[in-house]
């Protein structure tokens, strides 16, 4: 009997110590259906490889409200161990909230860091030299116009090599079609959108391609910003591209999702994504043909060059403040396996950052992305900087105050410098 | 220890945990956006980890600050046109018509008070579909058939929109206060009234208002105050677009705070909100000579 009981004692206390050791969570943020679907495979394989519990938790799906919960949670000392960041411009940001843990020792020791692009390496780099994302995917941001509209209408699909030939394309497309004939994102709904997918395309092509300076500060005062602004208020003047939809609270789903399927918007700035997500295999309005039907331009620059922009797309990150905050790293890693990125390209159409990839025999199925991805090593992009999330606020009021007919391009200018200086301080802008 | 004592002490061991309650969910948090708001508190940046302490800066720069004066006139014309006018007219003119003796008189009772049981964010969505553009819109739908162009309501006429949804979902609040004032009026006065010849119009506006004149102005304080404080309906329905014409001061404080992540300035527009309610609440209970 008390042999029995010790028996009975060890056992419960063996099944207590097993269900400790597994018990381990690691509480992973992410938004999304397309997003979860494609993690999928890889937290089985986090679960199998470190024996642990892999929580997976929804966020909100709209990547302002996810930062708006992502940044209150880990304010307040409780966030997901591992999370995606929306938009690069919040890393920065971040890192100076101490939210993100460094991650540079792991990644240079992990072995797919050599098959990195050279690109996201240094996109990853935060101002202080230190790694705190990982750059699994990459958006490869061009614009995106319908060949068939126009080679119907006779207008030239020919690369545009200035500012000025963009915008006069634009026109002829009003003219000859009665569409609209160019959209950047703009406006304070859109979010990081107005920066990360209108305002910078020009920038980099401007008179002052960089914003973040030498000496930490942001440069916002120059001509060429002033000259971005100035695209924006000839394109809204000129009513080549519709204004009413990007005031709504959605302003993403009239122009992409419904006017530039039908044919009403015929060119607009977007990422690799919108041959699968907006228009292609994943859409719910998809363009028959959209490899054909839909062409792309580089962005030009202001008088000469041309620019693939590229950036992060919803790098990952690790919580400061994990639970356990060497194996949330160790799992951070296997997100950057080629299988994930893989699987992320073809449920939203970001592009792999990793150069192995394109060996993939299922990434070559994804014949729209596979000259993307060779494209992506002579990608553009923006130095990061403390400061760039009022950045990208300062754009989306500016651009909103040009959508709304309120000011020229020196009055949106002032709006972005005013804005930036009240938020970071008057030091801030060069 | 006494009887007298002793009750009084029951009495305040009763009233300690909604005292605690109180405390800790309105009063502190409300002491604490005070000093919030004289920080540069942020959700994220420098500040985040860092804050420091910044004087009036955030209120100097909210009163110079042209979205925080729009958001209080949208959040002035939003009250006056839904609590004061659209909410009040309706749901006195329900009040009066499901007193006398109809015969669906239970069903008109539950069609008013029908919106009360949506849920806020379903309401919203709701609206949406019914005012969005295009042809297959409800309303477009509607004034098409008068031969009216259709156009996407909530972006045309964004605040006269608004105004009427939210005059929708509050007119069962209004009638049912407004049904308890009426009720309280006692029927021989109408019948003194009209033994003496006073004509309907009469009756109203020199018997039914002037008695129920107590109930309206506490209708008023309560509906003026909660409206003020609307939130997820109006974001669900316009997220305070377009270009800030739908953006209410809560909505403001929400963007501030939580888009902008700019708790300290955020913080600094709520504490306005809450001088600005509680200005209102005074004036209110003044009008009412009723002893709080």
């Amino acid at each position: 009997m008390k042999r029995a009981l010790l028996a009975g004692l060890w056992a419960a206390g063996l099944s207590m110590a097993v269900t400790a050791a597994h018990a381990e969570t690691i509480r992973i943020a992410n938004h999304g259906q397309a997003g979860i679907d494609a993690m999928k495979a890889t937290v089985a394989d986090i679960e199998k490889k470190y024996g642990v519990t892999v929580e997976v938790v929804e966020y909100p799906a709209p990547d302002k409200d996810y930062v708006t919960k992502l940044l209150t949670e880990l304010g307040a000392g409780n966030g997901p161990d591992i999370f995606s960041v929306p938009s690069a411009s919040y890393v920065a940001d971040m890192v100076a909230a101490g939210y993100l843990a460094p991650i540079t020792a792991e990644l240079k020791a992990w072995d797919g860091y050599d098959q990195l692009y050279d690109v996201a390496k240094q996109l990853a780099v935060s101002p202080d030299g230190e790694t705190y994302v990982l750059p699994s995917m990459l958006g490869i941001n061009q614009i995106y116009f319908r060949r068939d509209v126009m080679d119907k209408a006779g207008i030239s699909t020919e690369q545009p090599k200035t500012w000025v030939d963009l915008i006069e394309r634009a026109k002829e497309i009003k003219t000859k079609t009665g569409q609209y004939g160019l959209l950047f994102p703009a406006g304070v709904a859109w979010g990081g959108g107005a920066f990360e997918e209108g305002f910078q395309h020009l920038l980099v092509g401007s008179k002052n391609p960089q914003i973040a300076a030498a000496d930490g500060k942001l440069s916002l005062s120059g001509e060429g910003v002033k000259d971005v602004f100035g695209v924006y208020k000839e394109l809204i003047d000129n009513d080549l591209m519709p204004v009413q939809p990007l005031l709504g609270p959605e302003p993403w789903v009239i122009p992409k999702y419904e006017m530039f399927p039908a044919g009403k918007l015929v060119a607009t700035t977007c990422g690799s994504w919108c041959y699968i997500f907006d228009w292609g295999r994943e859409s719910k309005n998809p363009i028959p043909n959209v490899e054909k039907v839909v062409g792309t331009w580089t962005i030009p620059g202001q008088t000469s060059g041309q620019y693939v922009l590229a950036g992060l797309a919803a790098p990952w990150a690790v919580n400061s403040k994990a639970a356990n905050v060497e194996l949330a790293k160790k799992a951070l890693l296997e997100i950057g396996s080629v299988k994930t990125e893989v699987s992320y390209a073809a449920l939203i159409g970001n592009i792999p950052a990793r150069k192995d990839a394109a060996a993939d025999p299922d990434f070559q199925k994804l014949a729209e992305l596979v000259p993307i991805h060779a494209a992506a090593e002579n990608g553009v992009y923006l130095k990061q900087a403390a400061g760039f999330s009022a950045v990208s606020e300062g754009v989306a009021r500016a651009t909103e105050a040009l959508l709304r007919k309120e000011t020229d391009a020196a009055g949106a200018q002032k709006i972005l410098v005013d804005y930036v200086k009240e938020v970071l301080g008057d030091d801030a802008v060069e | 220890m006494t009887y007298e004592k002793r009750v009084s002490w029951q009495l305040r061991l009763i009233l300690l945990p909604s005292v605690l309650l109180l405390f800790a969910f309105v009063i502190y948090p409300a002491i604490y956006s005070v000093y919030l708001s004289l920080t540069n508190e942020a959700l994220t940046g420098a500040a985040a980890l860092n804050p420091r302490f910044v004087g009036a800066r955030n209120y100097i720069r909210l009163f110079n600050d042209p979205k925080f004066w729009n958001s209080l006139l949208v959040t002035f014309l939003f009250v006056i046109g839904s609590a004061v006018i659209g909410q009040f007219v309706l749901g006195l003119f329900s009040a009066i018509l499901l007193r006398r003796p109809l015969r669906l008189k239970p069903l008109f009772n539950s069609m008013i008070l029908l919106p009360n049981a949506v849920p806020e964010v379903v309401a919203g969505f709701m609206w949406i579909s019914m005012l969005a553009g295009g042809e297959r819109a409800t309303l477009s739908r509607i004034v098409a058939f008068f031969g009216v162009e259709p156009t996407d309501w909530l972006q045309t006429f964004p605040l006269t929109m608004i105004i009427i949804v939210n005059t929708w979902r509050g007119i069962a609040t209004a009638m049912i206060l407004l049904t308890a004032g009426l009720s309280a009026v006692s029927h021989e006065v109408y019948e003194a009234a009209r033994m003496d010849g006073a004509t309907p119009r009469q009756i109203f506006t020199r018997i039914t208002l002037p008695l129920i004149a107590p109930t309206i102005l506490l209708y008023m304080l309560v509906s003026t105050v909660s409206t003020i404080a609307i939130f997820g309906f109006v974001y669900a329905l316009t997220r305070g677009g377009p270009g800030g014409a739908t953006e209410l001061i809560s909505i403001y404080i929400y963007n501030q705070s939580f888009t902008a992540f700019q708790l300290g300035y955020g913080s600094a527009v709520a504490v306005v909100a809450l001088v600005f309610s509680l200005a209102i609440g005074v004036i209110y209970v003044r009008v009412l000579k009723v002893e709080v």
